[in-house]
């Protein structure tokens, strides 16, 4: 039986980033792209828009590998919340998302580590159980959480949207979010 | 809030973007002042990006990953045009946009001095007077990369007959992916809000999202997808809170040349 080889971990393909290697991008990309692109191509709905926003967000990466400190988060998560703010952004027509507050790469030093998602079969899994999780929550928790990820909005715009009671709006998604944490750990 | 730490489902919902009103005034207040609920919410950002894993993963085009390389490459072996005949020009606006940022900054600065001195009870005026001026400052580093650039463009947008009188200018960086816009129109309709484009040399308008309709002495900084090349800039009439796409009236318009 031969071992599998281990990924490169995430860390020394930034460092190599930094030292100029395109190489390191390219990997980063192929390990990366499809799942950022999946959440793009949901929020947006729109390949070109998504494969901008998408190709914007590894040419940041690559001139700004520096700030990110792999020792104190997760790429792909720092990843996600980037892409998911330009997409809202886009979206919705806002620039208070995106504008700034990236550029000083704060979000690097915000993340704690947390799970393992560099390794595809690691990550996988992991989309798997949130899919199901999102899949036996109730149909309105579920909506509510998906209005405010993939769309973007507040509970009061979600009460608005629905027809709903900000309160019951507040609880949909406070129970919603509590049974994906205690999943997402 | 200010002696118990915060509710874990409120950190939640702050990370996911969907805490408003009261609720977050609350939570930010309390997060200024407690180290222990910053790192719960380092946590809670983690864990609710990753919800996003929901969405089925797509590869994208092989052309993307390219395009991305080419950049790279073309990156790597160019650096920014050393011909400057816009330089005057720039020097001139480049004045005026950070007089004006200055300016704000200042003012806001004096502000807060002047509320914490008056009552330490308004933290929250406070609080929101800091995130602007740290904007504002922010704002300004991001308009002196604009300015002090070689490349950068500035681009007059001019009203168009019939439309409301107005007139703003553009200083744009294709290579950084960031426009400053500055100008005056006449005010919008109370249900109708100004958005702002660039018109690509092919392909659709990308909103670089809404302006005031007096934004002469406080300039907006907008981020875009960096390398692409600007045939235009407009400003349209759009429905509250702008669209993806242009659907209403150019109401200014200007080439890049």
């Amino acid at each position: 039986m031969t071992a599998q080889p281990q990924p490169v971990p995430d860390s020394a393909l930034i460092e190599r980033m930094m030292a100029g290697d395109e190489a390191a991008l390219s990997t980063l990309y192929d390990r990366y792209s499809a799942m950022l692109f999946g959440m793009l191509m949901r929020i947006l709905r729109d390949q070109q828009a998504a494969e901008e926003v998408l190709q914007d967000m590894f040419l940041q990466l690559w001139r700004n590998a520096a700030q990110f400190d792999a020792k104190r988060g997760s790429l792909p998560a720092w990843l996600m919340v980037i892409g998911r703010n330009r997409a809202i952004s886009r979206l919705r027509g806002r620039r208070d998302r995106e504008v700034l507050e990236e550029e000083e790469g704060d979000y690097a030093n915000t993340f704690a580590s947390g799970q393992n998602i560099e390794d595809e079969a690691v990550r996988a899994e992991l989309a798997r159980n949130i899919s199901a999780a999102l899949e036996q929550l109730p149909a309105e928790q579920k909506q509510a959480v998906e209005l405010a990820y993939f769309e973007g909005m507040t509970q009061s715009e979600i009460a608005n949207r629905t027809g709903t009671p900000l309160g019951t709006v507040k609880t949909r998604v406070r129970t919603a979010m509590q049974t994906l944490r205690q999943i997402l750990g | 809030m200010t002696s118990a730490h915060a509710n874990p489902d409120d950190l939640d919902l702050y990370a996911l973007g969907a805490l408003d009103g009261e609720d977050k005034q609350a939570l930010e207040s309390h997060l200024h002042a407690c180290p222990h609920c910053q790192q719960q919410l380092a946590a809670a950002r983690q864990r609710t990006a990753l919800v996003g894993l929901a969405a089925p993963a797509v590869t994208p085009r092989p052309q993307v990953k390219s395009a991305l390389m080419d950049k790279v490459q073309a990156e790597k072996r160019s650096p920014a045009p050393q011909s400057d005949p816009l330089k005057t020009r720039k020097k001139r606006w480049g004045l005026r946009f950070s007089f004006g940022f200055g300016l704000a900054t200042a003012l806001l600065a004096f502000a807060t001095y002047e509320l914490a001195k008056q009552d330490l009870g308004r933290g929250r005026q406070l609080k929101q007077l800091q995130a602007q001026i740290a904007q504002d400052a922010a704002a300004l580093q991001a308009m002196g990369q604009v300015t002090g650039a070689p490349d950068s463009a500035v681009i007059a947008l001019l009203q168009q007959p019939g439309g409301p009188q107005g007139q703003a200018h553009v200083l744009y960086n294709a290579r950084m992916g960031l426009a400053v816009y500055s100008g005056q129109i006449a005010p919008a309709p109370a249900d109708k809000s100004y958005q702002l484009w660039l018109v690509p040399a092919s392909g659709s308008p990308v909103s670089a999202g809404l302006v005031d309709a007096n934004q002469q002495n406080g300039a907006v900084v907008v981020r875009l997808t960096p390398g692409l090349a600007a045939k235009a800039f407009a400003v349209t009439l759009e429905p509250l809170g702008g669209r993806p796409q242009p659907t209403g009236p150019m109401v200014l318009v200007g080439a890049t040349s």
